[in-house]
């Protein structure tokens, strides 16, 4: 009989040996660097501050545009519609929450691209989809929109149209053309929190 | 098919029930016909006359916990979502010194007493009425226990997130040292009188 | 082949009673994703007891309320199902290894009585016990070290430790 629990103790002691030699599980969620890099090369990622505006006058339903630069920068002025999710807290759980809704179209934007690319390449690895990058970020936006300049009369005429429609966006948000900066009336914005299945009931344990 | 199933939603979850009569069969199976039923066998354990607790348990938990380690290695489980639960420091130690009383006192715990019951021991009847009464206690008397009960939540952790060790690793010096216990407790029983029971 | 004793003597080999133990666990976990429990089938029927009885008592309370918030709670539902299961499966063992027999299981040196004291005490204690640490020996400790869940070993070595030093103390319960 202590031949047979010898050797049946050997098995185990061989099967916790085997784990040890599996790769760390880590972030199992992490895409594969090739992937990572593939989905850098590709463009369509970014979107024009025009789209991200038409979206938000349409008050698209799918749309959520995440502002990641520090809560001070976005308290002082802000894209109307934006949340802000800093980017140093971008992956925290409750956060990840919010950014793994897989049924809104995540656009993430800063000062300029480069933040806001950062953030995205960080969702990337989390595996997230649908995700974007508004295109020249919250200062094109600004200089765009806010500050929509009236074309020289010899401009094409599309050239007018994209400036009509600048200029009613920003009416739209701000009320009027002259409208300082630092006025960035945020509107509340009830973000669906995607749970993590499976969901557990509070206090169920045991 | 990759598990678990049921939040994959593989299986549909109007299953959920009748899956948990066939798994609690399982369970009482298991613990009756490993002699669960009996409270003095039970505390055996404690005293080193019979270590039938310390061998099935961690016997199931090495086991169930290889599997899910094999399955997630393999890619047909995702582990991540296994329900891991919270830890809130205070409650929980407190909670386990408490039911280590009751355990002592009783001989059994709630798994095991219903075993008990199954098979007409009238102790375990009582063992049963007793948590019933402990629970309605606990709950009526609860705004007493609030803040110890909420206190320091350090959520889902694992042992190894705690600890700072890596999780093959940790599970790894778990089955050695259930193995090392197996073994402890096969001489500590060699040098105890046996008791009838 | 050796017919197996069916006076109710017999027991399985308890490796082999982990070993099923254990793959009855982990298929819990394989098709759930949550661990097997027992207290909360029973906190479940003090909740819906309570709430029959008092419902308007239940739902102020700061502690029934928590489980009464969802209209199902399915994991409670979830439970009180495989208890149930539970039950039919130590039945069914009993009946196969000749175990039916109601009885008080006692020491010879104390009475009926003083065992099923003990045993309501210990119930009443274990209960409040379960409660802040939020599930048992089946819930918290069993399903939480096959996940390796720091809740679920620290309330294993606080009920096992605990159990020892007060088994020693209680010990003319017992030996």
């Amino acid at each position: 009989m202590n031949k047979r629990y010898l050797i049946l103790a050997l098995l185990a002691v061989a099967v916790g040996a085997g784990m040890l030699f599996m790769p760390e599980p880590g972030r199992d969620k992490e895409i594969k660097p090739e992937q990572l890099l593939n989905a850098i090369d590709d463009p369509s990622r970014f979107l024009s501050t025009d789209l991200i505006t038409d979206r938000l006058v349409k008050k698209d339903p799918a749309l959520l545009l995440i502002d990641v630069r520090p809560t001070k920068q976005f308290s002082e002025f802000a894209i109307p519609g934006a949340v802000n999710i800093p980017i140093d807290s971008l992956l925290t759980p409750a956060n990840l929450g919010i950014i793994g809704n897989k049924e809104l179209d995540k656009v993430f934007c800063s000062n300029s691209d480069m933040m806001a690319d950062q953030a995205w390449i960080l969702a990337k690895r989390n595996g997230l989809t649908a995700i974007f990058v508004m295109q020249g970020g919250v200062n094109k936006w600004f200089n765009d929109i806010v500050k929509a300049e009236e074309p020289a009369a010899t401009e094409p005429s599309e050239k007018f149209a994209l400036y009509h429609f600048r200029k009613a966006a920003s009416q739209y948000f701000f009320g009027s053309p002259e409208v300082k900066s630092e006025i960035a009336n945020v509107p509340k914005k009830s973000i669906p929190v995607q749970k993590k299945p499976p969901v557990a009931a509070s206090g169920g344990g045991c | 098919m990759i598990g678990p199933l049921i939040p994959m939603e593989i299986i549909p979850e109007a299953w959920n029930n009748v899956i948990a009569v066939l798994l609690g069969m399982g369970f009482g199976f298991a613990l009756e016909a490993s002699g669960f039923s009996s409270s003095r066998k039970i505390m055996g354990t404690f005293f080193g006359y019979d270590f039938v607790v310390l061998r099935v348990f961690f016997t199931a938990a090495i086991t169930a916990m290889a599997g899910i380690i094999y399955f997630d290695f393999m890619g047909w489980m995702d582990a991540s979502m296994l329900y891991i639960n919270p830890y809130f420091v205070n409650s929980a130690i407190l909670g386990g010194v408490i039911m280590g009383f009751g355990f002592a006192l009783g001989g059994f715990c709630p798994g095991t007493s219903f075993c008990g019951v199954a098979i007409g021991k009238i102790d375990a009847m009582f063992f049963t009425a007793g948590l019933f009464l402990g629970i309605l206690l606990f709950s009526e008397l609860y705004p007493l226990f609030s803040t110890i009960y909420n206190s320091e939540n350090l959520g889902s952790i694992t042992i190894y997130e705690m600890l700072g060790m890596k999780k093959n690793l940790s599970a790894f010096l778990l089955i050695v040292v259930a193995v090392g216990m197996f073994y402890g407790a096969a001489i500590v029983e060699k040098k105890v009188d046996k008791v009838e029971y | 082949m050796e017919t197996k004793k069916r006076d109710g003597s017999f027991y399985i080999n308890p490796y082999l009673g982990g070993v099923l133990l254990g793959l009855v666990l982990f298929s819990t976990y394989y098709i759930t994703g949550r661990g097997l429990g027992a207290s909360g089938a029973v906190k479940s029927s003090v909740v819906t007891t309570v709430q029959a009885i008092a419902p308007a008592h239940a739902e102020n309370s700061g502690y029934y309320s928590q489980f009464l918030s969802d209209d199902t709670s399915p994991m409670s539902n979830w439970l009180v199902f495989e208890v149930l299961g539970v039950l039919a499966g130590g039945f069914l063992s009993g009946i196969l290894y000749g175990r039916l027999k109601l009885k008080v299981e006692h020491s010879p040196k104390i009475t009926s009585r003083r065992r099923l004291i003990a045993a309501v005490a210990g119930g009443m204690l274990f209960g409040i016990g379960s409660q802040f640490a939020r599930g048992c020996t089946s819930g918290a400790a069993l399903s939480g070290m096959a996940v390796l869940s720091a809740s679920g070993i620290i309330t294993m070595l606080a009920i096992f430790g605990s159990a020892y030093l007060f088994s020693w103390i209680f010990k003319k319960l017992w030996i």
